[in-house]
């Protein structure tokens, strides 16, 4: 019986896999197919109301914090890796950008956004979340889109990533799509292998990057 | 030189060649995507609807527009790697919610030459776009000039499925009117509203939060139970055999959540020719499956009570503290058997379907008998034998 208790006490913890970390009866795959993240008490009471005791009126004798992990929507290899990594955290990034964005001080600006990646799905998916997140950051938002002659497209892009966009931001400029009272958000990958987005600022001719 | 033409030729045929076939197992590893890919979509299409629906329940509350006003539904998109399909699926139900839902203040109107590549040249150039990116061109096509343009999609970010809606005037200057992102994680089941009567989220669960409640704090359970007794260890003793109950009391909630709960309940037993039994029981249970009781999933409590019983009959007499003799079992064959009162804690777990049905298990402890050579424990936890096993079915109204 002793022994009975003492192998059930033992196995407990891998039986009610409440850790996402790989183990006995969880493989790699399936902990790397896990999204998890740590969530204030509040805000773990917010997004899985009833399954934990709240905090009570006079507070807690410890410390308490959650790690929510859900399985990923879409499963490993749905879609290209990177182009999965960009989009599973593209809230988060344009969120981040909008308020860079903000702190420019360009309120008065109306902005518009150019995204580019290898995919036109995937850049599309960024410049529609790029301008809702500068929508509700308060910004006036656009979905003209500045344009390049064939002749500027075909000098632009023999060019490197660092001349073309402030080329281009020049070119707008000059022919007119981008007007003075307009800002130009471009978000783009600059190598076709890299999961993090770039960011630049067009305005007047004039190119800054972001990030 | 002529070889040199004859390898430039032979480079451009390989280019030019038709892709050569695939492999059965590339096709196999082809077909198990696309499988996998229709399957996912099929799970997110139902929480996609969710999203659309919270999106009209929103324009229905607060509208973006003072009156009705004509709206392009120019482009939804969906997540990438999910295919075509699914973005029809989502334009229909997109069209039949703001159709049922008029409040929303969005008429949605064909418009043809939106979505259609156009292509204006002049002095400043050719330009080849959507209708819905050049108004100029849109307006010279006949296209309604100053309407707006819905934009929806929807893509899947790590566990969370987000939408994001954008709703842009078709003037030259293409203004961004109104945007508005939701997201919902993957988890969470999809309301499945009705598109008449769309609710919030949050109004939804007031709704069931309200449907739990109907029913009051007290309840009137009907209880079949049926309780076995341990065989003794030296088998010198007879054990009492299966006793059947038919009980029924009150059970009260002591929140609306009905997470702690005490039932007082009263007791009949009768086989005729064998016994019959008399109990009162009065027990204290606990929700451990969440703070609210579930409508949708069955709902765990573990139980700690207490009874007092009285048996009697020509079966009754194993519950006596002693070894039976023959001329015991034979007197209370003849006449109405022993009468014995004992009391008993019990310990267990019921598990309840929506709060109308319920099946539980209990180990009984008789402390009056703990010393009768008649029963056995089945099991002995913490210096305690349970000798009785009990299993009930119970129905609430």
């Amino acid at each position: 019986m002793n022994l009975l208790v003492l192998v059930a006490q033992t196995l407990f913890p891998y039986a009610v896999r409440t850790d996402p970390a790989p183990g006995l009866l969880r493989s790699k795959a399936e902990s790397r197919s896990l999204h998890c993240e740590w969530l204030s008490l509040s805000e773990a009471e917010r997004r899985q109301p009833g399954r934990l005791t709240p905090v009570r009126a006079r507070g807690d004798y410890a410390e308490r914090e959650v790690m929510l992990c859900e399985q990923q929507l879409l499963a490993a290899g749905t879609r290209a890796p990177g182009e999965d990594a960009i989009l599973a955290s593209l809230d988060a990034t344009v969120t981040a950008l909008a308020n860079r964005t903000d702190s420019l001080g360009l309120d008065d600006r109306v902005w518009m956004v150019e995204a580019n990646h290898p995919s036109a799905q995937v850049a599309s998916k960024i410049a529609f979340a790029t301008k809702n997140a500068l929508m509700g950051g308060g910004l006036r938002v656009t979905d003209r889109s500045p344009t390049l002659s064939a002749g500027d497209v075909d000098v632009i892009t023999r060019l490197g990533p660092e001349e073309s966009y402030a080329a281009a931001c020049k070119r707008y400029a000059d022919n007119g799509s981008l007007r003075p009272g307009d800002a130009l958000l471009a978000v783009m990958v600059r190598d076709r292998r890299e999961t993090a987005l770039h960011s630049g600022v067009c305005t007047e001719g004039n190119w800054a990057w972001l990030r | 030189m002529a070889a040199m033409m004859r390898a430039l030729f032979a480079i451009s045929m390989l280019l030019g060649a038709p892709a050569r076939g695939a492999s059965p197992i590339e096709e196999a590893q082809a077909a198990e995507l696309e499988r996998v890919r229709v399957e996912v979509a099929d799970e997110i299409q139902l929480a996609a609807y969710d999203l659309v629906d919270e999106l009209i329940v929103g324009w229905s509350k607060d509208p973006v527009f003072d009156e009705p006003t004509p709206v392009v539904l120019a482009g939804v998109t969906v997540p990438v790697g999910l295919g075509t399909g699914m973005a029809a699926l989502l334009e229909n139900h997109i069209s039949s919610v703001l159709r049922d839902n008029p409040t929303s203040q969005i008429q949605l109107v064909h418009c043809p030459a939106c979505t259609a590549v156009v292509v204006q040249s002049g002095p400043e150039g050719t330009v080849v776009s959507r209708g819905i990116d050049n108004p100029d061109t849109l307006a010279r096509l006949g296209g309604a000039t100053g309407q707006h343009a819905l934009f929806v999609d929807i893509e899947a970010e790590g566990s969370w499925l987000v939408l994001r809606a954008r709703l842009t005037q078709l003037t030259p200057d293409l203004p961004i009117v109104w945007s508005h992102t939701l997201a919902s994680p993957g988890s969470s089941p999809a309301l499945l509203r009705e598109s008449r009567n769309l609710k919030s989220a949050a109004e939804a669960r007031q709704e069931y939060l309200d449907a739990l409640r109907d029913r009051g704090p007290i309840q009137i359970p009907v209880r079949f139970a049926v309780r076995t007794y341990a065989s003794p260890f030296d088998d010198q003793g007879i054990p009492p055999p299966p006793f059947i109950w038919l009980q029924s009391g009150v059970e009260l909630g002591a929140t609306e959540a009905r997470a702690w709960t005490a039932s007082l309940l009263v007791g009949y037993s009768f086989i005729p020719q064998a016994y019959q039994g008399l109990m009162g029981q009065a027990r204290v249970s606990r929700l451990v499956t969440g703070r609210v009781r579930s409508h949708t999933r069955p709902d765990l409590y573990l139980f700690l009570g207490g009874a007092v019983m009285t048996v009697w009959g020509p079966a009754t007499a194993g519950f006596q503290d002693t070894v039976l003799n023959a001329d015991q079992i034979i007197v209370a064959l003849d006449g109405e058997g022993p009468r014995t009162a004992f009391g008993t804690f019990q310990v267990g777990a019921d598990l309840r379907v929506g709060n109308r049905v319920g099946l539980s298990t209990f180990l009984e402890v008789m402390p009056s008998l703990r010393n009768s050579p008649n029963m056995g424990t089945y099991v002995r936890v913490l210096g305690i034998g349970y000798q009785s096993l009990g299993t009930e079915v119970t129905f609430w109204f």
